[in-house]
């Protein structure tokens, strides 16, 4: 399964979902594809579930908004270990996904 | 699908249209013209070479065979003119041996004188009719009767008174009756010769020959007056006085065989052409000339030896004297070189004969009497009236003594050999015209050789074209068919090559341009009707795009507003009597969720910044709430920053669930109570730059979370307490600011508007805030603006 369009591609391998490029959708319906996408994967027997946001340049804020619902989502689900992915090479990466780890704290953010 | 018969005709229907209309453009043309001419170039400069080469060998070999024949016919000749010459050679070497043998015994006589008269009596005795003379009265002369082997004449000046001969001369009678016995055998052996004889000295010139004729009686039928005269005066003068000049010692020999030979006269007794060959005797002393030994030969016999020459078919011999005088030859020979014979009428002695090559009537005969030098010669002859080509070898043979015209001198006949080059050259021209027939039948073969290539070759390219080309032509055709609109047409798939392959594409070709064409209206219906209903469809929804649109359109404008409508007012920001306040917003297009407020109660501040996630109407509908709400908190006296996010956090939350806003903000406030400033809630960075230009950068991120995502932070937030000094100034800004981009995608980023905040720290917050945005606006440049830019900028007064 894959969502993208000329700037950036979201797809799902596995137990793990594939961010990558500039995400500047113009809000929740726009994202509820993606969100779909990976929430589908909270909602199948992993026992985690990987978001790998090393590729992703640019996230808006209604695509923070959306890693924080799923974020809120993996919360309700202790049974699935929620890795996320990032990279400090991004400053919005670090900027944003520290908040996450506050929503919950079970979260596994691996910042490189 | 039309049925194959009906397609053969077709396409033989459309070669024959397409080769009428272009006969020499045609393919099928080029190609023969392009094979034909290849061929026959081949053909032309192999054939000419081979004819060249043949034309060379015909020339080469005649010339060789011509050279190799001309050396054979030449040396043949050469050696037929050698042998010729040693036969007669022969001939007269047996005639001068004869008269040596017979001049021997006479000569013997003379210088043995006894035995000479025991001899004579002996002969005498046993033949008196050799020695006794009876007188004749009207010859005035004696001879002795008819029955002896020789008759011996004594003339009227060697007899007495009493007619009988003088006793010298009778004596010289008996001597030389010897020649009884000698002469017979020497005339029926050895070389043919006419008669030999013995002539006596000048004193008594008796002449005894044998075999008996009547001689005197000759003598004066055809020489009268000859007994009048001394023998050797009347018949040989000179000759005798020659000898007895070389007795004397006058003179010395001419050569050393003693053997004066005449030149051709007319035999006094047989009237043929005869030759006399003479050797003198001697007296016993040798000092004076004693008579002669002699024979005759007729010319017939030299002539036979010369005439029986036969050179080709007509090649002839002569034999000529020095002077030119032509002794032997045959008459078809004589007549050939135009020799004339005259007698010699008037001259002195034996009759002579005259038939000169000097007197020929061929220049070119005449010319070879003056250069008698041995060897060939080519002369050219008129044969009625034609110059004819003729080969002449000339041989000088043994020189002899010649008496003629009173004087004996050295001379050497010639043999010559006449043969017309074309008969020399037969054998020759034979092989020439062989040979040139030869190559003219190689030539003529190899020009029907040619010429058979070439019409096979013609009739090969021909069908090849047609076979090759017929394809191509049909393929031509059937195209010019299209092209007139007839789209049954197909062409009969022949061959398993290139043309095979492009016939098959073409007929499928054919058969979709027929299927399309056929059902082309039908299609273009169908179509039609497609696009009219696409068409239909897409005036539906371009009117619900309209509406749409309309709609968003008057979303868009309702939330600006509402978004401008609760900023606060010029006067509220002025409202400060410690702080100098600037803002500035900008909305994106569609209307971003940013918020600022400056909120004023008993003296204390609380200046806010958020953006909300998203854009449009829920975007501007969650900032007003979250106006209201922190309006509210204010007014009712929540100090405390924490509780004071947390509560308005926990009403949001809850209006969050109610309304179904899928959205959240980031928020912070800062606290101004006249002396210190407080920060709380999760932002962007707060800038500081202090009177003295330092730059501090407050982090937020631990002083809060996004408002709206859970229902209670109060463990995430917390306050920092900021001393602020007089000209201190606070940048606060929303993600517009940092995350616009310029034309190349780059974005302006923390750093950049730090650098500008220390750079303009020092003027008004307007002054700070324009100067801030004009540097942005230059580097976003005409580039699209995503976000909402909101900035504000306090300065202390």
């Amino acid at each position: 399964m894959e969502i993208r369009d000329e700037n950036f591609r979201v797809w799902a391998e596995n137990e793990c979902v594939y961010f990558d490029g500039v995400l500047r959708l113009a809000g929740p319906d726009a994202y509820s594809p993606i969100y779909s996408l990976a929430a589908s994967l909270l909602h199948e027997d992993h026992a985690r579930v990987i978001f790998d946001l090393t590729g992703l340049e640019f996230l808006n804020s209604s695509g923070i908004n959306l890693l924080a619902k799923l974020t809120i989502e993996a919360r309700k689900k202790p049974e699935i270990q929620l890795v996320i992915k990032a990279t400090t090479q991004y400053p919005w990466q670090s900027k944003s996904l520290p908040n996450l780890k506050k929503l919950y704290s079970g979260l596994d953010l691996q910042l490189a | 699908m039309a049925d194959l018969g009906s397609i053969r005709s077709e396409a033989v229907l459309m070669n024959s249209v397409s080769s009428k209309n272009r006969p020499w453009r045609s393919f099928r043309a080029k190609f023969i013209l392009v094979v034909g001419s290849a061929v026959l170039v081949d053909l032309l400069i192999s054939g000419g070479l081979a004819l060249w080469n043949v034309q060379r060998l015909s020339r080469d070999a005649t010339e060789e065979v011509g050279h190799g024949l001309e050396q054979a016919s030449q040396d043949y000749i050469r050696t037929y003119a050698d042998s010729t010459v040693a036969q007669v050679s022969l001939l007269l070497d047996q005639v001068h041996s004869d008269v040596g043998v017979l001049a021997g015994v006479l000569q013997e006589q003379i210088d043995n004188p006894r035995q000479q008269i025991d001899i004579g009596s002996a002969i005498s005795g046993v033949s008196p009719g050799s020695v006794e003379l009876s007188f004749d009265p009207a010859g005035q002369w004696a001879q002795n009767a008819p029955g002896s082997p020789s008759v011996v004449s004594a003339w009227g000046y060697l007899l007495n008174a009493d007619h009988n001969p003088r006793p010298d001369v009778l004596a010289d009678i008996r001597a030389s009756s010897v020649l009884d016995l000698v002469a017979p055998s020497l005339l029926k052996n050895g070389a043919s010769k006419l008669q030999m004889y013995y002539i006596g000295p000048k004193e008594r010139p008796i002449f005894r020959t044998a075999p008996y004729t009547d001689q005197a009686q000759t003598f004066d039928r055809l020489y009268p007056g000859h007994n009048a005269a001394n023998f050797w005066d009347f018949f040989f003068p000179g000759l005798y006085e020659t000898w007895q000049s070389q007795a004397t010692g006058h003179t010395g020999q001419a050569i050393p065989v003693e053997i004066t030979q005449t030149a051709p006269y007319t035999d006094a007794i047989t009237g043929k052409l005869i030759v006399s060959f003479f050797q003198p005797l001697w007296s016993a002393d040798r000092r004076s000339v004693a008579g002669t030994a002699g024979t005759d030969i007729t010319l017939d016999q030299l002539a036979e030896t010369v005439e029986n020459v036969r050179v080709a078919e007509t090649g002839f011999g002569f034999l000529a004297m020095s002077d030119g005088n032509v002794v032997a030859i045959s008459g078809r020979g004589e007549k050939t070189i135009g020799l004339r014979s005259t007698s010699d009428a008037k001259g002195t002695g034996v009759t002579g004969l005259e038939r000169s090559l000097k007197g020929s009537s061929q220049p070119a005969i005449a010319q070879l009497a003056s250069d008698p030098r041995d060897g060939i010669r080519h002369i050219s002859l008129d044969q009625n009236g034609e110059p004819v080509p003729f080969m002449v070898i000339m041989k000088t043979l043994p020189s002899i003594n010649l008496w003629e015209a009173g004087k004996v001198r050295k001379d050497a006949m010639s043999l010559g050999i006449v043969v017309p080059e074309r008969e020399i050259y037969a054998s020759l021209n034979a092989a020439q015209a062989e040979i040139s027939e030869a190559t003219n039948r190689i030539v003529v073969y190899q020009l029907l050789a040619i010429l058979l290539s070439l019409v096979i070759v013609t009739l090969a390219v021909f069908a090849a074209s047609k076979r090759i080309t017929s394809g191509i032509s049909a393929l031509a055709g059937a195209a010019q068919r299209i092209q007139s609109k007839d789209y049954s047409v197909r062409v009969a798939v022949t061959s398993r090559d290139e043309v095979g392959e492009a016939s098959e594409a073409f007929n499928r070709m054919a058969e979709d341009i027929s299927y399309h064409t056929e059902n082309l209206e039908r299609l273009v219906k169908e179509r039609t009707a497609e696009i009219e209903d696409a068409k239909e469809e897409i005036s539906i929804l371009n009117a619900q795009l309209k509406s749409e649109n309309q709609r968003l359109g008057t979303e868009l404008a309702v939330a600006e507003r509402i978004q401008m409508m609760v900023l606060p007012l010029a006067a509220e920001l002025a409202s400060s009597k410690d702080l100098e306040i600037a803002a500035y917003m900008s909305a994106a297009d569609e209307v971003g969720g940013d918020y600022y407020d400056v909120l004023e109660s008993e003296g204390r501040f609380k200046i806010g910044i958020g953006d909300v996630t998203g854009h449009g109407l829920e975007s501007g509908v969650l900032m007003l709430m979250v106006q209201s709400v922190a309006r509210a908190l204010q007014e009712a006296g929540t100090t405390d920053p924490v509780k004071f996010l947390v509560d308005l956090n926990s009403a949001l939350f809850k209006n969050i669930v109610r309304t179904r806003i899928d959205k959240h903000l980031t928020l912070a406030f800062l606290d101004y109570d006249g002396k210190d400033m407080l920060i709380s809630g999760q932002h962007e960075e707060v800038i500081i730059v202090r009177a003295n230009g330092d730059l501090e950068r407050i982090e937020t991120m631990d002083l809060g979370i996004p408002i709206g995502l859970d229902s209670d932070i109060s463990a995430f937030v917390s306050t920092r307490r900021i001393p602020l000094e007089k000209d201190d100034i606070i940048v606060l800004h929303t993600d517009g600011v940092t995350e616009a981009e310029n034309a190349h995608g780059e974005l302006f980023g923390i750093e950049r508007l730090c650098k500008e905040a220390v750079r303009l720290h020092q003027q008004s917050a307007d002054r700070i805030a324009t100067g801030i945005i004009d540097t942005l606006m230059s580097y976003i440049g005409s580039h699209k603006i995503h976000d909402d830019i909101t900035l504000l900028v306090l300065r202390h007064r």
